[in-house]
């Protein structure tokens, strides 16, 4: 048998142009696949090779940068008595030959932003000083200008967690630019960094926010001081990409602005319910007692989903005027989910006048609408 | 092509005309790995880009993360309830809830829970958007620690589909994850899930997966791997490398061209709406986690919605695969008779324009090289058998086509345990690695035939019973879960 | 001194608040999951606990819960020290008797004075 095989291929090699076609490709799919399956092999040891080497460098450097972060920053003597910019930190470990290293610069750079997503105030002043000090702002900004788009994004962030401010001219084309994820980077390092008009591509912004960018978005914008929040409602009036408008939605009920109240209002004549009944929410979430008279009014007309927006709204606005449309709706409509949120609004107006009608309500009512109202009162289901 | 000149005309024309048809086939089947292969490399290189400048903190920490329930049926678990219940409560995750269904158990897995989590019946309105079998009560935890908690206690339906179509009518969150309440999940499971949900300009993402891989020899602890090794068991072995092939290659590729069959039954997360407006689970089908998915690819075709299925590498879930033959038979033949039951059901989407991809790539697709090539295999073999009793083999030829096939499946297996290498390190040691890479060797002649039977017995078993009694019978003898599918590779 | 118990599963903070709080000459004793922090608990008396709300094997609600329905260990005062931002899990965290709550990042001044704070307000407690 393996003789005959050997002669075989000898035969193939010899004759390999006389054979049949699907021979023919059956022999060269052979080496193909033998040589395929020898490389990635070949791969599979290498990069096991290789991550355990990279794995053993880093374990053995990451405690000492943790160490000299620690000495240099958590426990420094002088935080808290000398004001952060003059803290000198002790040269000797700092000159240390490692930190040359550019692996070992990144890995401290990773580290120092562990902890700066762990601390504020002076401690993270010092961490972006000592940031500073290492010269690793220069790092970063290398990193920015290679053609890697990911290396780029991580460049960005870099300066964004240590607040290192970029130019304009760096960070204004990566916000446009062609990758999502890059342009949702870039944004939100300009929120940041820029000091005078943070907020200036939501007036150009052409393509969508996605909800996932929105949340570091969110995160930067409701967490960085100093920065000037606008009044959103600006862009809910004059922006024509929707996922702006939807995302200044919920900026405005983060922070209240109930002046925007009317320019959300203007928004329930849009055509598209989804976006309709993120209005709907955001009104509801600013209590706008304004609003509440033409949610009632247009409600026959909705479909479900802002249907059950306005109930939500009606009772978190809670003005008390609505209680009989409430109790209407519980009592006469087919549909389930209206019945169960308006019997959650009608609890959620927790006065006087709703504990009457609730208690009215569950003596009169069926029995499916009884459990309802129980379910709603019940503090161990939410 | 033809070297038995001297054969009757119509036996001439008969073989010659089976040989090309199968070996088109078997060229596009290897054509399609390739391109797989290219495509999941693709996929993957690009999620591990994102991968290495993301921060999931961030969604951990934010209000505006979107709620996602988990549904978890449980029959008859009352020895390991307890510690799957806890590890899912602890997912890194700021907004969801666990979903607990006692599929009529007839152990004390719901005393037992009720004992554990101060569990107490409440007057739970329950809305059955789906239709299921009873539901005896829904219990709540008095304790606050446990307030994500939600135990649904019914009758048994036997089916895993009636038992999630409770959880999901009890649910509150515009997601859930639907998984086995022995599966081990992730931490990062949820936040992991939940971004190509956030992340797609045009399409609607109703479905996203993750790989799935086996749990028989990890050192679990209290519900939580604390180790990871790779399948000592024989069959065991074999199933990881299945998985891994089918997940990192094959899933991972489909994704990429939005192609993606099926969002595995052990570990997947929906968009809540389209289901219930697709109908749910189907209790009724063998394979029901695919069926599913087509009907939600139908519905979404029929009214409009651009959407889409998306998988990630990265493994989230452990599941216990089997280890018994007996076991491993019954799963298999379970997944056949699904899949012949749905590609029958859905047999108008088959090359219909109107279901864009799905009608034109994945269905034909899974018919062709998922259903059909059991069948075609096995008539190849009987062929072939035929052609020795006849003394018309050149055997020479038929040794290197076989010699071909099996370098191809070696290379392309091989492929995807370096794809899954390249996403993440899952394995400890090289030994673990050879461990299941050592199965490629060895597939063609142990595993592979034994799928190949007990997929034939699935369609067989479902033919007979569509003839002779169609209903409810249908289910009897295979009412115990088998693991979850990792189906189409 | 008093005894501190610090749950978090993120080594980097773990070591972190060690070294601040041991600075101020607390004694403290770390662990990285709910279970380990169970098992400390039950052999050893604890003044107060810093604890994060998402880790492995139990969460800190489970950790405030467990603490609060043992006479043993009411008195515990605990801290939570969390990335989570949502109100309902800030609510719910108050509601199983957390006495602060700190959201990530943190200022380590801070944290500083509202243990030494509340270890002050157990310590008058005690004393009435």
């Amino acid at each position: 048998m393996w003789k005959d095989l050997s002669d075989l291929l000898w035969q193939a090699y010899e004759q390999f142009g006389f054979l049949p076609l699907f021979i023919q490709i059956a022999l060269i799919f052979i080496g193909l696949a033998i040589l395929a399956t020898l490389v990635a092999y070949g791969s599979i040891l290498f990069r096991r090779w290789q991550g355990y080497v990279y794995e053993k460098r880093v374990n053995f450097i990451t405690p000492k940068i943790e160490d000299m972060i620690t000495e240099q920053v958590l426990l420094n003597e002088q935080l808290g008595s000398v004001p952060v910019d003059d803290i000198e930190f002790d040269p000797v470990p700092l000159s240390d030959k490692i930190y040359k290293k550019p692996w070992v610069r990144q890995i401290v750079i990773d580290v120092l932003i562990q902890y700066r997503k762990n601390f504020r105030g002076e401690v993270g002043d010092l961490l972006r000083k000592l940031y500073i000090d290492m010269g690793l702002p220069k790092d970063s900004f290398d990193k920015m200008k290679t053609l890697k788009w990911e290396r780029k994004i991580k460049a960005v962030m870099e300066l964004t967690q240590m607040d290192i401010p970029i130019s304009d001219v760096t960070i204004l084309p990566l916000t446009n630019s062609q990758n999502p994820s890059l342009r949702a980077a870039a944004r939100n390092a300009y929120i940041q960094l820029s000091k005078n008009d943070p907020f200036k591509f939501f007036d150009i912004a052409t393509e969508p926010l996605l909800p996932w960018d929105q949340l570091d978005m969110f995160r930067i914008i409701t967490t960085t001081k100093d920065i000037q929040i606008p009044n959103f409602s600006r862009w809910v009036s004059y922006s024509t990409n929707k996922s702006v408008v939807s995302f200044c939605l919920k900026l405005i009920a983060h922070y209240d602005q109930k002046s925007a109240i009317p320019a959300v209002m203007d928004l329930l004549n849009n055509k598209d319910h989804y976006f309709r009944a993120d209005a709907i929410t955001c009104l509801g979430k600013l209590s706008a007692e304004m609003a509440e008279v033409r949610l009632v009014k247009i409600y026959d007309h909705q479909p479900l989903i802002c249907q059950i927006e306005i109930l939500r709204a009606v009772g978190q606005i809670a003005s008390g005027k609505y209680l009989e449309f409430l109790k209407h709706e519980f009592s006469y409509s087919s549909n389930f989910d209206i019945r169960m949120n308006a019997a959650r609004a009608i609890i959620n107006h927790d006065s006087d006048e709703s504990r009457v009608i609730v208690n009215e309500l569950m003596n009169t009512t069926y029995e499916e609408n009884r459990i309802i109202i129980k379910h709603c009162l019940n503090p161990l289901i939410k | 092509m033809f070297h038995w000149l001297n054969w009757g005309d119509v036996m001439y024309f008969l073989s010659g005309f089976f040989e090309a048809t199968v070996y088109t086939y078997g060229v596009i089947l290897l054509l399609l790995y390739a391109m797989l292969a290219i495509l999941s490399f693709t996929n993957i290189r690009l999620y591990q880009k994102k991968d290495s400048y993301t921060d999931y903190k961030v969604i951990v920490g934010s209000p505006l993360a979107p709620g996602v329930s988990v549904i978890a049926p449980a029959f008859n678990e009352g020895l390991t309830i307890i510690d799957n219940v806890r590890s899912l409560l602890t997912f890194d995750y700021p907004k969801y809830e666990v979903i607990i269904i006692n599929d009529g158990s007839t152990d004390d897995t719901l005393e037992k829970v009720v004992r554990e989590f101060s569990l107490e019946k409440t007057d739970f309105a329950y809305n059955e958007k789906i239709k299921t079998k009873e539901v005896r009560g829904i219990y709540k935890s008095t304790d606050e620690a446990y307030a994500k908690l939600i135990i649904v206690d019914k009758e048994n339906g036997k089916a895993k589909a009636d038992a999630t179509n409770a959880g999901i009518n009890a649910s509150s969150f515009p997601y859930f994850l639907c998984t086995d309440v022995d599966c081990i999940l992730h931490e990062q499971t949820l936040q992991r899930l939940v971004r190509p949900a956030m992340e797609d300009e045009t399409k609607r993402v109703i479905a996203v997966g993750a790989t799935l891989r086996i749990a028989n020899s990890c050192e679990i602890e209290n519900g939580v791997i604390t180790k990871i090794n790779a399948p000592r068991p024989f069959l065991a072995r074999f199933q990881e490398m299945e998985y891994i092939r089918a997940f990192v290659l094959g899933k991972m590729g489909w994704s990429l061209i939005n192609a993606v069959p099926n969002v595995s039954g052990g570990l997947g997360m929906f968009d809540k709406e389209i289901v219930i407006k697709a109908g749910g689970y189907d209790p009724a089908s063998f394979g029901e986690d695919m069926e599913l998915m087509m009907r939600m690819n139908r519905y979404c075709y029929d009214n409009k919605i651009p959407s889409a299925i998306r998988y990630i590498p990265t493994t989230l879930c452990w599941t216990e695969g089997p280890t018994s033959l007996k076991v491993f038979m019954r799963q298999r033949t379970r997944w056949g008779r699904g899949l012949y039951q749905l590609m029958l059901a859905h047999r108008k989407m088959f090359m219909n324009p109107k279901y864009g991809i799905v009608g034109m790539v994945v269905f034909p697709y899974n018919f062709l090289f998922e259903l059909m090539a059991p069948v075609v295999e096995f008539l190849g073999i009987i062929y072939y058998i035929l052609l020795i009793v006849y003394g018309q083999v050149n055997w020479p030829y038929a040794i290197i086509l076989l010699i071909f096939v099996y370098t191809y499946s070696i290379a392309i297996s091989t492929l995807a345990i370096l794809w899954d290498h390249i996403n993440a390190k899952y394995y400890n040691n090289i030994w673990d690695v050879l461990r299941v890479s050592s199965m490629v060797l060895i597939e063609m002649l142990f595993y592979h035939p034994l799928i190949v039977v007990f997929a034939l017995r699935g369609y067989f078993f479902q033919m007979i019973n569509k003839t002779h009694t169609w209903g409810n019978m249908q289910r009897k003898g295979f009412q115990k879960k088998g693991a979850p599918k990792p189906a189409a590779a | 001194m008093a005894n501190i118990l610090v749950v978090e599963d993120d080594e980097i903070m773990l070591k972190a608040i060690k070294n601040i709080l041991s600075k101020d000459g607390y004694n403290v004793i770390l662990a990285k999951n709910g279970k380990e922090a169970f098992d400390k608990l039950e052999h050893a008396d604890y003044d107060l606990v810093l604890s994060d709300l998402m880790m492995p094997y139990a969460n800190g609600l489970e950790v405030i819960s467990r603490l609060r329905n043992d006479p043993a260990k009411k008195h515990v005062s605990i801290i939570i020290v969390s990335s989570v931002g949502n109100e309902e899990t800030i609510t719910e965290a108050f509601r199983l008797g957390a006495d602060d709550y700190l959201k990530k990042p943190i200022m380590a001044g801070e944290l500083l004075i509202r243990i030494r704070k509340l270890l002050a307000n157990r310590t008058v407690r005690h004393s009435l």
